[in-house]
């Protein structure tokens, strides 16, 4: 019958209405039924530090399931305003440490002058290694240092667009290098390993203070002394260190874990900062620092009076293996 | 205009994914990029909550404070934005948000990601207003024809709240005065560090 | 400086032939994260900014 349908619908809707007008106009429900449910304020002051508050998603993307992680706010609090200020004080103090020292005690002069002889230190394959693993680092600390301190010192300098454009070219070369200097330190620590094992003639060596303060003192070595010995092993570890937290950084989707990419980052940006400061040592003792020394990455063969005085033991074994002279240097002058 | 907000009220939030599908529609966002995601806590126990999270355009944004070529910016609305022509794509802004709203088109192996993407609070970005540019770069500009963001727009339930940060708060305030209680308003405190009644 | 210019060349060499080799592997979102019970077709270029 056509009346039956708009009537019952009628009815429904009294009834509907009825339910409306029973129910108690109170300002609160009685009935809660999510009351129970978690409470952010509760998760967030259970969360320890680090940690995040994390549920389900139905997004493959594993690490969309972090829905707060509060630690994100501490890590930009690191890098804006702890990291700085290690790095100004670890770089810069090595800066000026190495003014003040070449202020006071100056070049460090080879007491017996060139003798116009010279004995072959290393192999072409040896500074191949080295010269490698350098430059890999000089840029590598430079598009480092540009994440970390571009935006404050080089962005004003030159403009948004122009920053931006050297910034992504650093970054790339900063991604890419990182796989020769990972394949120079590798070799070497095989080339090199045999003779930076550490032993009683170092610790006298450093007792001595290595020789570098006073004029004409120069405590024994043999191939590399106790402080190559320390740049070896800050290289190998620093550089271990750095490769690590480097490749992470490169497949964040290894750990997957933002709180975990986070620490490499911590990492990366510490040990960066140490490890150029004790380059930059490196750097000046091989180059100003010390007459005759930079022959030795630069030819391979050293003045054999440098070799004597900074590595007498050394010069002993070679002349025992019959090394010695290797040739002479046409520009020096013989001591008399 | 006053300083805009996203508020999402958990206990209305009923997963429907209303708001993921209204700004992957409105923006044309690629598979694989989710500028909107819903994110269950204690899934099927007692006490299950969801929450609808993207950028919440924090008042003092880390993503801003820790990019290394300085392309975010904050407009006058209090909405977070980015440059995607400036932007090197290096990740650092995914590590300090705290509610992983960057996106990267390429799967970070190899830290070339792509150019960075969020949530824009249906706001674009630096190209011009409304222009065919910044659709392809960002998406619609909603904020310049005077609307608020689709995906609280869409929220079926109206769980998802957005516009001025005052107004919201006070329509949770309500809610939570009826009810008796309140779930909180999920990543307020953390994004605006000013109190929940603020 | 025969060396040094050696090593430079190199370490260039390595550097471009990781690029290459890390990139033609790379995966792009929208594939990495698409499961099996999902057929993604060209996802489309919108918001998609070269570089």
């Amino acid at each position: 019958m056509p009346g039956s349908l708009s009537t019952l619908k009628a009815l429904c809707a009294a009834l509907a209405l009825l339910f409306v007008f029973a129910h108690p106009a109170a300002a609160q429900l009685t009935f809660k039924p999510t009351a129970e449910a978690v409470q952010e304020d509760k998760l967030l002051n259970a969360l320890k530090e680090g940690d995040k508050i994390t549920g389900r998603v139905s997004i493959p993307d594993k690490m969309s399931s972090s829905l707060i992680q509060p630690a994100g706010r501490d890590w930009r609090d690191f890098h804006r305003s702890k990291l700085p200020v290690i790095g100004g004080v670890v770089i810069l103090g090595m800066l000026a440490l190495l003014a003040i020292f070449f202020m006071v005690r100056g070049k460090i002069r080879i007491h017996h002058g060139f003798s116009g002889k010279t004995i072959l230190r290393f192999a072409t394959f040896e500074r191949f290694t080295h010269w490698l693993t350098a430059s890999c680092f000089v840029v590598l600390a430079l598009s480092g240092l540009n994440v970390s301190f571009g935006r404050v010192l080089i962005l004003p300098l030159f403009g948004a667009d122009a920053f931006s454009a050297m910034s992504a070219w650093a970054k790339l070369a900063h991604n890419y290098l990182a796989f020769p200097f990972m394949f120079g330190l590798v070799i070497m620590f095989l080339i090199w390993i045999k003779d930076n094992i550490p032993g009683k003639l170092d610790l006298e060596w450093f007792k001595q203070g290595g020789g570098v303060l006073f004029e004409g003192k120069h405590p024994p070595a043999r191939r590399f002394n106790a402080g190559q010995k320390g740049i070896f092993w800050i290289v190998i570890v620093g550089g271990v260190l750095m490769s690590l937290s480097g490749w992470f950084l490169l497949f964040p989707y290894v750990p997957a874990d933002v709180t975990a990419l986070q620490f490499w980052t911590v990492i990366h940006a510490v040990i960066a900062m140490l490890f150029i400061a004790a380059m930059l040592a490196h750097i000046y003792i091989g180059s100003v620092g010390m007459e005759g020394a930079f022959d030795a990455m630069a030819t391979g063969e050293v003045d054999l009076n440098w070799a004597k005085e900074h590595h007498s033991l050394w010069v002993e074994e070679e002349k025992a293996k019959g090394h010695v002279p290797s040739g002479t240097t046409p520009s020096a002058v013989p001591a008399e | 205009m006053a300083r805009v907000k996203f508020l999402c009220d958990a206990d209305r939030c009923i997963e429907c994914n209303a708001c993921v599908t209204a700004c992957k529609n409105e923006h044309e966002v690629p598979w694989g990029i989710n500028r909107r995601r819903v994110v269950t806590i204690n899934d099927g126990k007692p006490g299950e909550r969801s929450v609808s999270m993207a950028c919440m355009h924090c008042t003092d944004a880390p993503c801003a404070a820790v990019c290394p070529v300085s392309c975010f910016y904050t407009t006058a609305d209090g909405v977070v934005l980015h440059s995607k022509d400036l932007c090197i794509g290096c990740g650092y802004c995914f590590y300090a948000c705290p509610f992983g709203a960057p996106q990267y088109p390429k799967v970070g192996n190899f830290g070339s990601r792509g150019k960075m993407d969020k949530c824009t609070y249906c706001a674009g970005g630096p190209e011009a207003d409304s222009s065919p540019a910044e659709y392809a770069k960002y998406g619609q500009n909603r904020l310049a024809e005077g609307k608020l963001p689709i995906c609280a727009e869409m929220c079926s339930t109206k769980s998802l709240l957005a516009g001025d940060g005052a107004i919201i708060a006070e329509i949770y305030k309500e809610r939570v005065m009826k009810r008796g209680y309140g779930s909180g308003m999920w990543g307020w405190k953390t994004a605006y560090s000013d109190s929940p009644t603020g | 400086m025969k060396v040094f210019l050696a090593s430079l060349v190199f370490a260039a060499v390595v550097a471009v032939g990781t690029a290459m080799f890390l990139g033609g592997i790379q995966q792009a979102s929208y594939s990495a994260f698409s499961t099996s019970g999902a057929r993604v077709g060209d996802p489309g270029n919108n918001l998609m900014v070269p570089g």
